[in-house]
């Protein structure tokens, strides 16, 4: 561990010497900084609470503030452990210094992870096709784990092109997913990172907004010419042996690989910059198969010629959303940040920007649109600075907003727990931390008709790589025959290589695994209790629910939490009543493992009844009623 | 005590449960119909209505109206490699990927006039499935949540509203609140999931279980009046209700003899249908089962055959299996979808159609409507409604009016503004015999 330790000082004093890191320490890392913005926040609530003539709202207790700073940073309850810790801590910045630790742990960036698939839609499969998500799916995972800026996160899946697979390039993913309706991502982009909602536009000049068909289209030229890189370079091979199937399967099957496993993830070309207008345009100012050429509708003009095909209209657009679109694409990050931490949005819903000068709270929303900006878009740092306020330890208050589509900011509103956050917490209850666990790596093994080949030898990133880089058709051919002949032979002709060996272990979870949402297949399928209690099926932005209903309510009686947790005698749960003496002890533990807090004399007085009453079984009876309570599912 | 529950017979032990329950929660045992709104306005609703329930199947991601029900035969452009068909109606095509289906069409009214004024997935589903916009300042109710809301239940324990395969979103009780969201299934061959205790908790002490959380419930409650808090309170009875009721075995596909299940054919879709037939023999109001994968853009030849090849077995199945056990006369069989797709076949993404809200079909039978007819007309190419079109709330109004619902009676949200099951829609009344 010393020695771990001094090798850790050693490669940072010498990258420091050379200058390999950063001279100056980031502005997120400045916790004098990230106080003081804090307080200016809470200022800024302050100010309206005067202006009310309202009182300010009383800050809540230790035990309620532990479990939502866990729920709100990291996605799931405190262990007992950790609840302990917390709760018997006798210290005046105690919560300041959990909200340091939770936020720079692991668990955050698994919960961010699952808002951003929510957000993007990520699917480890498309229906219906063969083309595979994982490697982009992982690619975000990793962003999220490295905490990527959010301006570098939202320029990379923009202005992506090249190979599917390859790390440096999966987010090409962002495209590909949603490979023959580029115009749906397009409108997804806009409303995604700055809450522009231009989906009717796609068919229609917009009745109640600004938006003009045509201003659709000169946006869409950005992005416009999607295609597979190099994809000329297989078409023929594809088409000859796809009506030659029958009598040359195996080739047929090899071409699949190439076709949709590699070309088809792949995305070439860099966004023309100039698009046809459709054969149904209706409008006089332009005319059915018209050329037109790239032109942003507001912020700062960009625009592209529609004379000639040009190679950087993915990059010119995400330059222009992260760059030129003036406070909108800060305002829109910062007021959905807060919607996360606060549980309301300044406004909601949070994908339909107002400038800030018009929300119901002016002073504020532009303070945050520029604390993102100062803060050079590092969420981490920004929730930090929010869950830093006093605002969020506001107490709850159990009335709905009194604003519409918004935060009343008169205390924390109660809500009902997301799908992956009642999951994370259970898993919590059943196998302790699950953050110890593996992370799930992608599978970038090469598959023939469903089974790997060349495990150890060749991996898909190395596979697409060669490929692509081949410069005609004639090099794709030789490829593909000298590709089959290796799979046939084995693989003998290549040498093993132990590094590729190591990589070629895949961890993957199966569905009951307990594991962090963030980690198992997504969505998951409709029969998962993520799903029952309202996971996304990723196929719509956010499309997450907490309505709910009667099969929620069957599965916490009867279901997973039964056969995982109440039934489950390894249950970590029932581990940590090892050594405790009493009866009263025992309940005592329950609760905080399950509830986070101490039992009330009144609840004590109920559940000693219960174990007098049915012994041992007694304790799984108040494991159940504790975790079937509305008070587990529920956020303070 | 667990050893003598054990040996008493299965009435005593509904009997034990069911005083468990009532002790500890307060369950009461008449059954939880609730009035029916039906009967206190009737202005607008039909007379002579013959439909009891609704199964609502929804084709999620806008089907191709020209590859299925408004086949364009005499324009190839339009048409593509999609061939048509005759049926058992004269006068009647369809597209060929609906062999079986033509073979009921005797049974069917196909609505060939539908328009919508959404054009995305989300807002499209939303409008077909609650008649109102997606706003984000208030919920909608389904369109299943109106009709047990305005008809009342007809089982006292089963749910009025069950969706098999679909998305909470669309299936919610919206301002009507939980207890009209659709009870959700997400694999038909494993039913109500969880609907049974648990085999090694006994009966005693699965009521102790309740009794201690609904004291700390009511606790809870008192602490925080919340109508989200209060939705799970209410919804501990009705699962209890739910798992007291002898004909819980609606859900279970495994009754089934084997040729009835090969008859609907296999895969979520097609038992999802099976179990619709289950569920309003048993007096569930309305069932909505979801086929998704309709959104062709790409390849939209080969994508819709393989979405028929889902559709199209299970949905005659459904129909002659409802008419044969004398069901089909009171279930109006619904297929929907949120939009249609453009007659322009997009050659850049090999051969798709993109979304087209301006003309689309839906399809109605059983329930009282005439069979074998179609209604309204698009033009040439399948781009526009030339002749009765139906908007999105005239649809939803006449399936409220085959069901002989109040289409036109307001209901206060809790934020006090007026709703209707189909806003301003008007039934098309010529379609029923």
């Amino acid at each position: 561990m010393k020695n771990l330790f001094c090798a850790v000082m050693l490669i940072s004093s010498v990258s420091q010497a050379f200058g390999l890191e950063q001279k100056e320490a980031k502005v997120g890392e400045d916790l004098v900084f990230l106080k003081k913005s804090a307080l200016a926040i809470d200022q800024h609530i302050a100010a309206f609470y005067r202006r009310q003539n309202l009182p300010v709202p009383e800050v809540t207790d230790d035990a309620t503030y532990l479990r939502r700073a866990f729920l709100v940073a990291i996605g799931r309850i405190p262990t007992s452990e950790e609840a302990l810790a917390f709760l018997e801590m006798d210290d005046d910045a105690k919560r300041e210094e959990l909200v340091q630790h939770l936020i720079k742990s692991q668990g955050y960036s698994s919960h961010m992870t699952n808002w951003a698939f929510d957000l993007l839609r990520l699917r480890d499969n498309q229906p219906g096709g063969q083309a595979n998500n994982e490697p982009y799916r992982n690619w975000v995972r990793s962003a999220m784990d490295s905490n990527m800026t959010w301006n570098e996160f939202v320029t990379r899946l923009v202005s992506s092109s090249g190979n599917g697979w390859d790390p440096k390039t999966a987010a090409v993913g962002y495209y590909t997913i949603d490979r023959g309706m580029p115009l749906d991502n397009l409108s997804n982009t806009m409303r995604i990172f700055l809450g522009s909602r231009m989906e009717c536009a796609q068919c229609h000049d917009d009745p109640f907004g600004k938006t003009e068909r045509k201003d659709f289209y000169h946006l869409a030229a950005f992005t416009n010419g999607q295609y597979d890189q190099n994809e000329e370079y297989m078409s023929k091979l594809w088409t000859e042996l796809e009506k030659d199937q029958e009598e040359r399967s195996e080739e047929y099957r090899f071409a699949q690989l190439f076709r949709n496993r590699i070309f088809g993830m792949s995305l070439g070309g860099g966004g023309a910059g100039r698009i046809e207008l459709p054969s149904d345009y209706q409008y006089r100012d332009g005319s059915p198969g018209e050329m037109v050429g790239a032109k942003t509708p507001f912020g700062k003009t960009v625009r592209m010629s529609e004379r000639k095909d040009d190679s950087d209209g993915r990059e010119q657009f995400a330059d222009w959303i992260v760059t030129r679109t003036g406070e909108q694409f800060s305002a829109i990050i910062a007021n959905r940040m807060w919607k996360r931490v606060m549980g309301k949005g300044i406004y909601d819903p949070v994908d339909e920007y107002i400038e800030s000068s018009k929300t119901v709270h002016p002073d504020l929303m532009s303070f945050l649109a520029r604390l993102v900006h100062e803060l050079d878009y590092d969420l981490r740092a920004f929730q930090q600075v929010l869950m830093l306020t006093r605002t969020f330890q506001f107490g709850t208050n159990p009335n709905p907003s009194r604003v519409a589509g918004g935060d009343d900011f008169h205390g924390r509103k109660i809500e009902r727990l997301s799908a992956e956050q009642i999951w994370d917490s259970l898993i919590t209850l059943s196998s302790g931390d699950p953050d110890k666990m593996a992370k799930r790596t992608a599978d970038n093994r090469i598959y023939v008709s469903n089974s790997p080949v060349l495990v150890g030898k060749k991996d898909m990133v190395q596979l697409s790589n060669e490929v692509l880089a081949l410069e005609s058709e004639a090099e794709v051919r030789k490829y593909f025959k000298d590709f089959m002949a290796t799979v046939k032979s084995g693989g003998t002709d290549i040498k093993s290589d132990d590094s590729m060996m190591a990589m070629s272990e895949v961890k993957t979870y199966g569905l009951d695994s307990p594991v962090r949402a963030s980690e198992l297949p997504s969505p998951a399928p409709r029969e998962h209790f993520l799903y029952l209690f309202g996971a996304s099926d990723r196929l719509v932005v956010e499309g997450s629910s907490r309505e709910p209903n009667v099969g929620q309510v069957l599965s916490m009686m009867n279901g997973y939490v039964q056969r995982q947790l109440v039934s489950n005698n390894d249950s970590h749960l029932y581990k940590s009543l090892e050594g405790a003496s009493s009866v009263d002890e025992k309940i005592r533990r329950l609760y905080v493992a399950i509830l986070s807090r101490a039992p009330t004399g009144e609840e004590m007085d109920w559940m000693k009844e219960e174990v007098t009453a049915q012994g041992e079984e007694g304790y799984r009876n108040i494991v159940s009623a504790l975790v079937i309570s509305s008070e587990f599912l529920f956020l303070q | 005590m667990n050893q003598i529950l054990n040996k008493l017979d299965e009435p005593t032990r509904r009997q034990f449960m069911l005083n468990a329950a009532r002790t500890y929660l307060g369950v009461h045992l008449f059954p939880m119909l609730g009035p029916s709104i039906a009967s206190a306005a009737t202005e607008g609703a039909a007379k002579g209505a013959k439909a009891q329930h609704v199964i609502y199947l929804y084709m999620s991601g806008g089907m191709s109206h020209l590859d299925t029900f408004d086949p364009k035969p005499k324009k190839k452009e339009v048409m593509g490699p999609t061939k048509t068909i005759p049926t058992k109606a004269d006068g009647v095509e369809l597209g060929q990927y609906l062999p079986k289906t033509a073979e009921v069409t005797d049974k069917m009214c196909i609505i060939n006039s539908l328009n919508s004024t959404q054009g995305a997935h989300e807002q499209g589903s939303y409008i077909m499935h609650t008649s109102y916009s997606l706003r984000g300042t208030i919920k909608h109710p389904a369109l299943g949540s109106w009709v047990v809301k305005l008809g009342g239940r007809l089982h006292p324990e089963l749910p009025g509203f069950v969706a098999v395969n679909s998305s909470p979103e669309l299936t919610g009780g919206g301002f009507f609140g939980a207890t009209f969201s659709a009870a959700p299934i997400g694999s038909p061959d494993q039913g109500l999931q969880d609907s049974k205790r648990f085999p090694d908790v006994s009966e005693e002490d699965f009521g102790r279980r309740l009794s201690l959380a609904d004291r700390l419930n009511t606790q809870f409650h008192s602490r925080f009046p919340n109508t989200d808090v209060k939705a799970y309170e209410e919804l501990y009875r009705e699962a209890i209700s739910l798992m007291n009721s002898k004909d819980l075995k609606a859900f279970d596909l495994s009754e089934e003899d084997q040729a009835t299940r090969d008859l609907y054919g296999p895969g979520n879709f097609a038992q999802g249908c099976l179990l619709a037939r289950r569920l309003v023999e048993n007096d569930v109001r309305f069932v909505e089962v979801q086929l998704g994968g309709w959104d062709t853009h790409y390849d939209n030849f080969t994508a819709v055959e393989g979405r028929c090849l889902e559709f199209d077995q299970a949905y005659a199945a459904l129909l002659t299996d409802l008419d044969k056990r004398g069901k089909l006369k009171d279930t109006l069989v619904v297929v929907a979808t949120e939009f249609g797709r453009t007659p322009e076949i997009n050659t850049d993404h090999s051969d798709g159609r993109d979304h087209h809200p301006g003309a689309f079909s839906c399809v109605l039978a059983g329930g009282g409507v005439k069979g074998g007819v179609k209604y309204g007309e698009t033009d040439s190419t399948g781009g526009k409604v030339k002749e009765n079109e139906v908007s999105v709330q005239d649809f939803n109004a006449t399936i409220a009016y085959a069901l002989g619902l109040p289409y036109d009676l307001v209901i206060m949200s809790p934020s006090k503004r007026p709703f209707k099951i189909a806003d301003k829609g008007t039934p098309v009344t010529s379609i029923f015999g």
